[in-house]
């Protein structure tokens, strides 16, 4: 199911360059506006699952995780935010921020099924992809397609931050299995 | 085992200086040390110090952090963004500590 989500969610930032990047020319993927409603959805869906977390898991480690999820992700989206009005760039929705939303939806809906260690183990595996999955399009996608250096800048602080996760959500997996 | 004396958060330095200086105490010696939090690395990471210096972090992440030993001596606490906790080193030896948000996040204080 994981698997299937994920191809699912980077078949829709493939598409980046042809539905969501149709203003910015095809060969350049998606604008700065787009790009920045894309990033700070996926900041809200990881500080959504990791209020889940904080509500469902007893386990100290999946706790803190959580913990530092939701202020590093508010963090980041605040700063962007904070950027783009000062940029004056307002994030336009579009198909793909719509899409990982909805199957975030789906991910939410299978995690509450779950308890105690089991809910642990999935959350954590979760993250894991998510970040392997969110860092890589930051990295090979967004990067190379904003315009603007100070976005350009901040997507990179963010990825830093979240490759970050991902060594810590990797730390966490192995140390529940 | 180094021993310090935490400060007030969002503490200015350089005021301490002055604050000491008008005292006639012995400022002569002490030096302020600025440790930089950002793109989640210490830097330096590795801080050689004397005692009776302190030793300022700043927060220029745009994410919280902390400053805390691992012996438990010190914790500066959640810094946010733009924030800035001092110490004052009273004891030698050396500290290692981490970010308590982000353990990879790790530095060291030797002080002499």
């Amino acid at each position: 199911m994981l698997r299937r989500t994920m191809l699912a969610a980077a078949g829709a930032v493939s598409m980046l360059g042809t539905a969501a990047g149709h203003d910015h020319g095809a060969d350049k993927g998606p604008n700065d506006s787009e790009i920045a409603h894309i990033a700070y959805t996926a900041g809200q869906i990881d500080i959504r699952y990791a209020h889940l977390a904080l509500a469902i898991s007893d386990n100290p480690e999946v706790r803190d995780f959580a913990a530092t999820m939701v202020r590093d992700h508010t963090a980041v989206n605040d700063a962007a935010l904070k950027l783009l009005q000062k940029l004056n760039v307002t994030p336009t929705d579009n198909a793909t921020s719509q899409t990982i939303a909805e199957q975030a939806a789906a991910k939410r809906a299978e995690l509450k099924q779950l308890t105690g260690a089991a809910f642990d183990k999935a959350y954590a595996t979760n993250e894991l992809a998510y970040h392997r999955f969110v860092n890589k399009t930051i990295e090979e996608t967004f990067i190379p397609a904003a315009d603007n250096d100070e976005f350009r800048a901040l997507l990179g602080v963010a990825l830093k931050t979240f490759k970050t996760h991902q060594g810590h959500a990797e730390h966490l997996v192995e140390t529940i299995q | 085992m180094m021993r310090a004396a935490r400060m007030a958060r969002r503490f200015a330095a350089p005021s301490l200086i002055l604050f000491v200086t008008a005292c006639g105490l012995q400022p002569s010696a002490a030096e302020v040390h600025y440790v930089e939090m950002r793109g989640l690395e210490f830097t330096p990471a590795v801080l050689n110090v004397r005692v009776g210096d302190t030793v300022v972090w700043r927060n220029t992440d745009v994410m919280p952090h902390t400053a805390t030993s691992d012996d438990g001596s010190w914790d500066s606490g959640s810094l946010e963004a733009g924030d800035e906790w001092s110490l004052s080193i009273d004891e030698a030896g050396a500290v290692d500590y981490a970010c308590a948000f982000h353990p990879t996040m790790t530095g060291v204080i030797n002080a002499e």
